[in-house]
């Protein structure tokens, strides 16, 4: 693995929906939120946070709606929904699982 | 809201507020970028240096971009639009190609609909009635033979009703046409008696008025109707003063006491419902089936469920009647199963055949499409070169057979409006619910499912087919040459398939035709040329005895009538016998004998002179004469299939015969005839009892006088009703011809056999449009070939057999598909088939010789062309 902070596919979804489940929040912030929480370890390339948003909301997982930011202008804000929560339930779920799967292995040498 | 809701939401926001969306995007990114630029600045950046920062950090913003457009499919809906426009415009370019395909395709998509309209209305649309799905026919079966027979004997359905526990409601109705004075007139309404639960099967209540009360419903009592709202409006002004009011029925009184429902009609056209055993009082007979039973499942009881509850039912009634219900019991069918059944076959057969007729339609357009893909190779190796993906061709040459297809659906309807119009008026009258086929939302949803289907099978073969081009050549030589063979090889397998197709169509054509000839020169047994029938009915102010000597003075007045050559009366004309049963020899039967599993015999009652009227021979002995009445001795004439099976050897004349009718009196037989057809050119001629219509009153509630004239029929038809208005002006007549009659028995075979033999013609034509259009190309693709064998000597004549050669292979190809196909498929025909087998050999040589014959014809233009290829200009054009 070249890139430590590169997210494994479909991780961001969950730290996405993670997220945005504590707050309505725009893009800018879920990045912000994203670094800062990870205390700077992961950086989500914006490039692949905003498809990633738009793919959700398409799913019917996070909804959208326009409000006035703490900056004073117009900000696409996102929240999660019912469907959405129960993905993110199943998503964290399955990332628990994974994870002690991988640390178990990783650890027995 | 529910997730799909929200997903379709935001994709019909994709598609229809695109500007909006892409706005928003906009406006989203910038915010993005806008933030990380005053990040930037906040950690003490130049502006210059932050937006610097921000848009690498940001990536390329229009990747970004790109991306969210295809997560929100902007981008496809994009691309689509401009496949769409390309689309139209390549269709337009190519007008005389957009518009022949179009018509093929929307003759193909308009029958289909046609058909699936009629087949819609009559097969798949549920009942009109509340809770329609659990009602339920009750049929009497035979377990012998399988059959069953929708009449019911009253006893049975009275032990199916009181012993079942399946249904909440459960009646019997027998439906008559019978004379009516309601206005100023006699005329012939349709009535039902019915017992008390009838309304509860249909779950309909009065909307003027009230239901029977219990003292109306009573054994012997009543003079009670409901009618019809459509007979309300028309004979009542629709005015609550109707209640109350008598309709004159049946020699009865009847009060108005009740108006049911608009629409409600049940069964068949009936304006005027009374209650069971009252007026006419029910039989008792357990061997006289002749009553109807409907009856409806209490909620959450399945069919199946009740049905084996009947069958136990009928076991035991079995067990307990073994003279009158040996091997008898009960099938249960949905209500509009039952209705439709005899219809049914012959529906779907259309169906299929017309869906044939699309396949050869589809195969000729995706003949044409790829006719038109080989002078696009150029355009399409040019696209490829400029880095159009595969997938992306694909799709854009499909959305080009799919707006095809759409207009070609779209006109298809149109010709669907006129073509189920027109099938309504060609199909037989006695196919149930044909009133309600029209062009509607099923029918319509059908169409689009059609063309989308069609274009699948059409549109997608070329579609991949073309992109398989061999860019470097192409371009190169501007045409497609190269990739000729093998899309020739398969334009010769699409046009050896269509006559396949159309051979499977024409075979069944063919053996619909036969039989129809064949029941057309079947031997009836009379001669139905120039005979006027006049349905009579007893007048409804008198009883049937009463009515007698109107009767009598009826037929002796037509059969003065200048013009009648010989007049006669029956109960009922050739094709309209409803009585039958077993028949005792030389004795009176005891009630032991009276068994449903005795030989049967056809049962009529006529009048003098019916013989002569119809045509029919009198073999030996003599005709009924006015003798024959209620004071003579019993008589009977019987036809010579019963003189053969009952008298084997032996003169039948003077020995007495009894049949189980109003009475068992055994009755003397006066005379042979010749035998009939009763049940219609299709069915042999059965033994058949003729009784005095004078000697047996009760039943001779109705009478047809047959009159046969020196000239045609129809000139006569007012004259008659003239005199018989006269007459009798309370007895109310239809006239009609027996030829019509006898058209209207074969109806059925007529509309088939029509309409396989259009949708086999069409076929036909369309599979030699192929051939035709297959040989032309090859002959220009070989022109230059041709042109250098002429060169090295060859003649016109071996070039003309080379070409057609190529048109008998085809026609050998698909022949030997299309008669395996027509072979395995014919056996759904044979119960549609008569006195014709379904490997008739002469049908499927016929066929093989006429798809020959025009397979030839059709390569023969292009050959012939092909023949007179000039070898000097074919090599220099070459």
């Amino acid at each position: 693995m070249s890139k430590p902070t590169d997210l494994v596919q479909g991780t961001l979804d969950l730290l996405i929906l993670k997220i945005v489940a504590l707050e309505p929040i725009h893009g800018w912030a879920i990045a912000q939120r994203i670094k800062q929480m990870s205390s700077d370890v992961l950086q989500v390339g914006q490039s692949a946070l905003y498809p990633a948003l738009h793919k959700l909301e398409q799913q019917g997982w996070i909804e959208a709606e326009w409000k006035v930011s703490e900056t004073n202008r117009r900000a696409k804000y996102y929240s999660l929904t019912r469907s959405g929560r129960k993905a993110l339930n199943h998503e964290a779920a399955n990332w628990e699982r994974l994870s002690t799967a991988i640390s178990t292995i990783v650890r027995s040498t | 809201m529910p997730r799909w809701i929200t997903q379709l939401r935001l994709i019909l926001r994709s598609m229809f507020r695109k500007n909006q969306v892409d706005q928003e995007l906009d406006e989203e990114l910038q915010y993005h970028l806008d933030r990380e630029i005053d990040e930037g600045l906040n950690r003490g950046l130049t502006p210059e240096a932050a937006r610097y920062a921000a848009l690498r950090a940001m990536g390329a913003l229009a990747m970004s971009k790109e991306e969210c457009r295809d997560m929100s499919y902007l981008t496809l809906f994009d691309d689509l639009s401009r496949d769409f426009q390309y689309a139209t415009r390549s269709l337009r370019r190519n007008p005389g190609f957009a518009t022949l395909a179009v018509l093929i395709m929307a003759l193909g998509i308009g029958a289909n609909t046609a058909v699936f309209s009629v087949v819609d209305a009559v097969l798949l649309k549920p009942l009109s009635y509340h809770d329609a799905d659990r009602i339920v026919a009750l049929s009497t079966l035979w377990t012998k033979t399988g059959a069953d027979q929708p009449s019911v004997s009253v006893p049975d359905y009275h032990d199916w009703h009181d012993q079942n526990t399946s249904f909440e409601a459960m009646a019997y109705f027998q439906a008559g046409d019978t004379a009516v004075i309601a206005g100023p007139t006699a005329e012939f309404a349709g009535d039902a008696t019915v017992t008390n639960e009838f309304f509860n099967v249909f779950g309909v209540q009065p909307v003027v008025g009230r239901g029977f009360s219990e003292e109306e419903s009573k054994s012997g009592s009543g003079a009670a109707a409901m009618i019809s709202y459509s007979f309300w409006q028309s004979h009542y002004g629709g005015e609550m003063s109707a209640l109350g009011k008598t309709l004159q029925l049946g020699g009865r009184a009847l009060t108005i006491v009740g108006v049911l429902p608009p629409g409600f009609s049940f069964p068949a056209k009936t304006d005027i419902w009374f209650p069971a055993n009252t007026i006419f009082h029910e039989s008792t007979i357990r061997a006289a089936h002749n009553v109807q039973v409907v009856g409806k499942l209490k909620p959450g009881v399945a069919l199946e469920h009740a049905q084996s509850e009947m069958t136990a039912i009928g076991d035991r009634l079995e067990q307990q009647y073994p003279p009158s219900n040996g091997s008898k019991n009960i099938k249960l069918r949905g209500l509009r199963d039952n209705m439709v059944k005899d219809a049914r076959l012959m529906l779907y057969l259309l169906l299929g055949a017309v869906g044939l007729v699309l396949l050869v339609a589809c195969g000729n357009v995706a003949n044409l499409l790829l006719a038109k893909a080989s002078t696009r190779g150029r355009e399409i190796a040019l696209r490829t070169a400029l880095g159009a993906g595969r997938v992306r061709i694909v799709r854009q040459l499909f959305t080009e057979s799919m707006l095809l297809a759409l207009v070609a659906g779209l006109t298809g309807v149109v010709f669907a409006l006129a073509g189920s119009r027109a099938l309504v008026l060609l199909a037989p009258a006695n196919v149930p619910r044909l009133e309600n086929t029209g062009v509607d939302g099923p029918v319509l949803g059908f169409a689009f499912g059609a063309s989308v289907l069609a274009c699948l099978i059409f549109g997608l073969v070329p579609a991949i087919r073309t992109t398989r081009v061999d860019l470097n050549t192409t371009v190169k030589q501007g045409a497609a040459q190269n990739a000729g063979t093998s899309r020739s090889r398969l334009r010769q397998a699409l046009v050896a398939a269509e006559i396949a197709l159309s051979v499977v169509l024409l075979a069944g054509a063919g053996l619909l035709v036969r039989s129809f000839a064949a029941l057309h020169d079947v031997a009836l047994g009379l001669k139905p040329e120039h005979v006027l029938l006049m349905e009579t009915s007893v007048t409804a102010r008198m009883t049937a005895q009463q009515a007698m000597p109107v009767y009598k003075r009826l037929i002796q007045e037509i059969s003065s009538t200048p013009g009648v050559i010989a007049a006669g009366a029956t109960r009922t004309p050739p094709g309209a016998v409803r009585s039958n049963g077993p028949y005792w020899v030389d004795q009176a039967p005891t009630p032991q004998q009276i068994n449903v599993n005795r030989p049967q015999a056809i049962f009529s009652f006529a009048g003098p002179g019916i013989f002569a009227a119809l045509g029919v021979p009198v073999h030996s002995g003599r005709e009924f004469d006015a003798a024959d009445n209620l004071d003579a001795p019993p008589r009977a004439i019987v036809n010579q299939a019963l003189a053969k099976r009952a008298f084997p050897g032996q003169d039948p004349l003077g020995h007495t015969i009894a049949v189980a009718t109003d009475s068992l009196k055994p009755m003397t037989i006066v005379g042979v005839v010749g035998d009939v057809r009763q049940l219609g050119p299709a069915s042999e001629p059965a033994p058949e009892v003729y009784m005095p219509y004078e000697q047996h009153p009760t039943l001779s509630t109705f009478l047809t006088i047959v009159a046969r004239t020196t000239a045609d029929p129809q000139l006569m038809a007012g004259a008659l009703r003239q005199k018989a208005r006269e007459i009798a002006p309370d007895v109310p007549v239809k006239i009609t011809t027996f030829e019509d009659r006898l058209s209207q028995n074969v109806a059925a075979a007529r509309f088939r056999t029509l309409l396989l033999a259009i949708f086999a013609a069409f076929a036909v034509a369309l599979a030699m449009a192929g051939v035709y259009g297959i040989v032309s190309f090859t002959v220009n693709q070989r022109t230059p070939e041709i042109g250098l064998r002429m060169a090295l000597g060859a003649g016109s004549r071996d070039v003309l057999k080379m070409v057609l050669l190529q048109g008998v292979r085809l026609a050998i190809i698909g022949l030997a598909v299309g008669l395996t196909g027509a072979f395995a498929a014919s056996r759904l025909l044979s119960t549609m088939l008569f006195s014709v087998k379904p490997t008739d050999p002469l049908t499927y040589g016929a066929v093989t010789g006429l798809m020959a014959l025009v397979t030839l014809a059709a390569s023969y233009v292009p050959a012939h062309r092909a023949a007179r290829v000039d070898p000097v200009v074919a090599l220099r054009h070459g």
